[in-house]
C-alpha cells in the first residue's frame, strides 16, 4: 500500500464509520427488533417471533384503515397546493399591486408550528363558539360536527394542511418562475401568443423538473403528517383520521409495543419507496414527454 | 484571642445558617415533574417555595401536557435516566410504574399525617404489591354537580311534577337524571340539561366506566366489573354495559351541540358558566362554579346516580335490588407524587412529598381556586371553616358530604388499574367513539372491545393480569 493510498484510507473510513454508526446502525437494530416482540409495560423479554409482527400488521384492518387515511390526506391536499401554490406564485411573478406584502403574507403560515395551526384551528372549527359555525349558521347550518364526523374531520384536516403548505409551493414555484429567461417570454409576446398557451408551451415545461420535485417534498412530508392530527382529533372518531405515523406512535409510545412499532415503522419505509418509485418513474415519462 | 473570637463567631454564624434548614438540603436541586399548569402544577410550585424556604434546598418544576406524561415518565424510568426525582400522576399507571418507583419511607406511613389519609386511598390506591410506592396529593371521584336555584325553584318544581310524576330533586338513578337533563333541556330556565365527556382523549372514558358501575359492580360479587375476577375473561360486553352505554350516548341529546368534542376541561366551565342545570365531573366543577363563575351560592353536590338492577356476570341475567343501589366510580383516584427509583435525590425527593401533602399545605389547596387539588384526608372533610372562603354553609354540607358519601358508600366502585393500562384504553377510547358518532351499534363496539381486551391478556400473559386484577380489586390471590 502506498502512502498516497494509506492517507486516503486514514481519511475515508473515519467518515465512513460515522455514517455508519449514525444511520445504518439504528435502522439495523430496528430491523431486528421488528422480528421480536419487545414490550416496556408490561415489561416482557423479548422472544423472535419473525414475520408475525408484520403480519399481524397487514391482517389488521386499523393498518390498512391508516394507509387509505394518510392517501386521502397527502394526494387531495397536496394537489390543491400545487395548483393554488402554483396560481399564487405566477400572480406574484406578474407584480400585481402590492405583491411584496401578499408575498409575506402568504408564506407566513408555513413558518408557525403545526401544534399551534392545529390549536388555532380547533378554535376556527368549534361547533359551538367558533367562527366558522357562525359563517355557516347565516346559511341555516348551525352546529356542524367539523372534528366528530368522519368525513368533515378529514375535510378539516385537509383543509388545514392546504393552508400551511401552500406557501411552500408559492416560494419554490416563484423562485423558479424568477430564474426563467426572458427573452422566450418576449419572443412569445411579439409572436402574439396568447398567456395561456404562453403558460401551456412555455411555461409549464421548463418548471416541470421543478414541479415534480416540489410535488415529490411535499408528498413525502406529507406522509408523515402526525402533529396536527395529534392535537386536533387525535386520530377519531375512532380511527378516522389516524395516520401511519399516529399508529406508529400510539404503538410504540402509548402502548410501548416497540416490536409492533418497529415493524409497522419498516412498513411504513416500503410504503413510501415503493410510492417514491412509482413517482419518479412516472415523472421521469411525463419529462420525456416534453423533451 | 481576637482570631479565636472571630473563627467562634463565624462558626456560630454558620452553624445558625444551617438551623434554618431543616432538613437541610442546600446544594440539592429536585426535578419535579406533573401535567402543564394550573391544576395540579400549581399547588406543586406554592409547596415548592415552602420547602425552599425550609431546606434551602432547590425545585425545579417541569410541566408536559397531559397525554405526554405516561410516555415521557416511562421512558426515562425504564431507561434509568434520572431526569425525574418526583412524578405527579395518575393511580391507573401505578401498576406500569412499579417497578421503577422507590417505596416510600417507612417513617412516612405512620403518625397522625398517615392515619388522616382517608383508608381508599392509604389502603387502595397508594400501594401495589404489597407496597406503598406513591403518595395521594389529590382525592378524585366523579360527582354529579346540580343547581340549587333551578332545582329548588317553584315553577320548575311544579312543572317538573306535572311531567314526571315525582318531585324535582338531585337524582338518585339514571332514569331520573335523564327525566331532569330532558325537563331543563326544554325548559327557558337554561339552556342545556347536563354535560358529559365525550372527546377521545378528552377522560371520555371514565365517564363512561361512571355509567357502567351503576349496572355492572355487583355488590355480591366484587371486582366482577371489568373482568371476570376467576378467568379474567372481558366483562365489557355484557348487557349491564350495554345498558350503561346506551344511557351514555342517549345523554348526549341533553348536552350543549358538539359535545362529542368536548373533554371534562370543557365541562367545567360549562357548568360553572350557568349554561348547565348539571353536570357530572370531578370535583373541581364545584369549586369553579363557587369561585369563578355566575352561579355562586347556588353549587350543589350529590353522589352519581345509582340503579336497582345491577347484571349478575354469574348468572347472566338482571339481579333487582328493593333500594337504589348507589355504586360512586372513584373515577381516575386523584393525582399521586412518586419518587423513582434512579433519583439520585430520593431522600430530599421524600421530604418534598411529605411538604405537598402534608395536612397543611394540602388544606391550603383544597381551598385555592386552579390548583385542582381536591379533598383526600379526613381533616379536609371535618374541618368545615377552612371552606367558607369559596363555598356558603350549604354548598360545603353538599360539596364534602357528597364526596364522604361517595368513598364510604359500601358499593364504591374502583378504577381500572392493570400493566398496559394504555393498551386497554386505547381500543376502547377508539371504538367508544366510533359507538358514539354512529359508525357502529355500542353492542358491536362493545364485542370489539372484549375481543381485544382478551387478546391483549393473553399477549401480557393471562395469570400476571389476573393476579394484578385481583390485588387492584382488593381481592385475595388464587392458590
Amino acid at each position: 500500500m502506498t502512502r498516497d493510498t494509506l492517507s486516503k484510507h486514514a481519511f475515508m473510513w473515519p467518515a465512513f464509520l460515522i455514517v455508519l454508526i449514525v444511520t445504518l446502525f439504528p435502522l439495523i437494530y430496528a430491523l431486528t427488533v421488528s422480528f421480536q416482540t419487545v414490550r416496556i409495560v408490561p415489561p416482557m423479554p423479548p422472544e423472535y417471533v419473525g414475520l408475525r409482527n408484520y403480519a399481524e400488521i397487514l391482517e389488521s384492518g386499523r393498518f390498512w384503515n391508516a394507509i387509505g387515511v394518510t392517501a386521502t390526506i397527502v394526494f387531495i391536499s397536496v394537489m390543491f397546493q400545487y395548483v393554488i401554490g402554483y396560481a399564487l406564485a405566477l400572480t406574484l411573478h406578474h407584480n400585481v399591486p402590492g405583491a411584496s406584502l401578499y408575498r409575506v403574507a402568504f408564506l407566513l403560515p408555513m413558518f408557525m408550528a403545526p401544534v399551534c395551526v392545529a390549536l388555532i384551528a380547533r378554535m376556527l372549527f368549534h361547533p359551538v363558539l367558533g367562527p366558522v359555525n357562525e359563517f355557516f349558521t347565516l346559511f341555516g347550518l348551525a352546529n356542524i360536527p367539523f372534528l366528530t364526523n368522519p368525513t368533515l374531520a378529514i375535510s378539516v384536516l385537509i383543509v388545514i394542511e392546504i393552508w400551511q403548505w401552500t406557501p411552500f409551493v408559492v416560494l419554490l414555484m416563484l423562485a423558479g418562475l424568477q430564474g426563467l429567461p426572458n427573452e422566450v417570454f418576449e419572443a412569445a409576446r411579439v409572436d402574439n401568443i396568447s398567456t395561456w398557451r404562453r403558460f401551456r408551451d412555455i411555461t409549464f415545461p421548463m418548471l416541470l423538473p421543478l414541479s415534480i420535485a416540489v410535488i415529490f417534498i411535499r408528498l413525502i412530508e406529507g406522509f408523515k403528517v402526525i402533529d396536527t392530527i395529534f392535537v386536533l382529533t387525535g386520530g377519531g372518531p375512532g380511527t378516522s383520521t389516524e395516520t401511519l405515523t399516529l399508529f406508529a406512535y400510539n404503538e410504540g409510545f402509548k402502548k410501548f409495543n416497540i416490536g409492533m412499532a418497529s415493524a409497522l415503522s419498516f412498513l411504513f419505509l416500503i410504503v413510501v419507496i415503493l410510492f417514491g418509485t412509482v413517482y419518479l418513474a412516472a415523472a421521469q415519462r411525463l419529462t420525456r414527454r416534453y423533451q | 484571642m481576637k482570631k479565636l473570637f472571630l473563627t467562634a463567631a463565624l462558626l456560630s454564624s454558620a452553624s445558625m445558617a444551617h438551623a434554618t434548614c431543616a432538613p437541610d438540603y442546600s446544594g440539592v436541586t429536585l426535578t419535579i415533574s406533573t401535567q402543564n399548569g394550573p391544576f395540579i402544577a400549581s399547588p406543586l410550585q406554592t409547596a415548592a417555595e415552602s420547602w425552599e424556604a425550609k431546606t434551602c434546598g432547590k425545585v425545579d418544576l417541569v410541566e408536559f401536557p397531559f397525554s405526554e406524561l405516561y410516555p415521557k415518565f416511562l421512558t426515562a424510568m425504564s431507561q434509568k435516566t434520572g431526569d425525574f426525582d418526583v412524578i405527579g400522576f395518575i393511580p391507573a399507571w401505578l401498576p406500569d410504574f412499579s417497578t421503577f418507583l422507590s417505596s416510600m419511607p417507612t417513617e412516612m406511613q405512620s403518625g397522625p399525617a398517615w392515619e388522616d389519609i382517608h383508608p381508599v386511598y392509604r389502603e387502595r390506591l397508594m400501594s401495589w404489591g404489597g407496597e406503598v410506592k406513591s403518595a395521594t396529593m389529590d382525592g378524585d371521584m366523579h360527582m354529579l354537580n346540580y343547581r340549587a336555584d333551578l332545582f329548588e325553584d317553584a315553577d320548575n318544581m311544579a312543572a317538573f311534577k306535572e311531567k314526571y310524576g315525582y318531585d324535582l330533586a338531585a337524582p338518585v338513578t339514571w332514569d331520573q337524571y335523564y327525566d331532569i337533563a330532558e325537563f331543563f333541556t326544554a325548559s327557558d330556565a337554561v339552556d342545556y340539561g347536563t354535560a358529559e365527556a365525550y372527546r377521545r382523549g378528552g377522560q371520555q372514558f371514565w365517564y363512561f366506566f361512571s355509567h357502567a358501575a351503576s349496572y355492572t359492580n355487583h355488590p355480591d360479587q366484587p371486582g366482577s366489573m371489568f373482568f371476570d375476577p376467576e378467568t379474567m375473561d372481558a366483562q365489557i360486553n355484557n348487557a349491564g354495559w350495554l345498558k350503561a352505554l346506551e344511557d351514555y350516548k342517549r345523554g348526549l341529546d341533553f348536552n350543549p351541540p358538539g359535545a362529542l368534542n368536548n373533554g371534562s376541561g370543557d365541562v367545567r366551565p360549562l357548568y360553572a358558566g350557568g349554561s348547565l342545570a348539571m353536570n357530572i365531573d370531578w370535583a373541581d366543577s364545584g369549586v369553579m362554579g363557587a369561585t369563578e363563575g355566575t352561579i355562586k351560592g347556588n353549587v350543589r353536590t350529590a353522589v352519581l346516580p345509582g340503579s336497582n338492577k345491577i347484571w349478575n356476570s354469574k348468572t347472566n341475567q338482571w339481579d333487582m335490588f328493593d333500594d337504589v343501589v348507589a355504586s360512586p366510580f372513584l373515577a381516575f383516584g386523584g393525582w399521586q407524587l412518586a419518587v423513582p427509583a434512579d433519583s439520585k435525590n430520593s431522600e430530599a425527593a421524600w421530604s418534598f412529598v411529605q411538604e405537598v401533602t402534608s395536612p397543611e399545605v394540602s388544606g391550603q389547596a383544597i381551598v385555592t381556586g386552579n390548583t385542582g387539588v381536591n379533598p383526600y384526608r379526613f381533616s379536609h372533610y371535618e374541618n368545615l371553616e377552612n371552606w367558607s372562603s369559596i363555598f356558603t354553609p350549604e354548598e360545603a354540607a353538599s360539596y364534602l358530604g357528597a364526596q364522604r358519601a361517595s368513598l364510604d358508600a359500601p358499593n364504591v366502585a374502583l378504577d381500572l388499574r392493570l400493566p398496559g393500562f394504555f393498551s386497554y384504553t386505547e381500543i376502547l377510547e377508539i371504538e367508544l367513539s366510533k359507538a358514539l358518532s354512529g359508525q357502529v351499534e355500542p353492542q358491536v363496539a362493545l364485542d370489539a372491545i372484549a375481543a381485544e381486551w382478551d387478546k391483549l391478556t393473553d399477549d401480557f400473559g393471562r395469570e400476571n393480569q389476573l393476579a394484578a386484577y385481583r390485588a387492584s380489586m382488593g381481592l385475595p390471590a388464587l392458590n
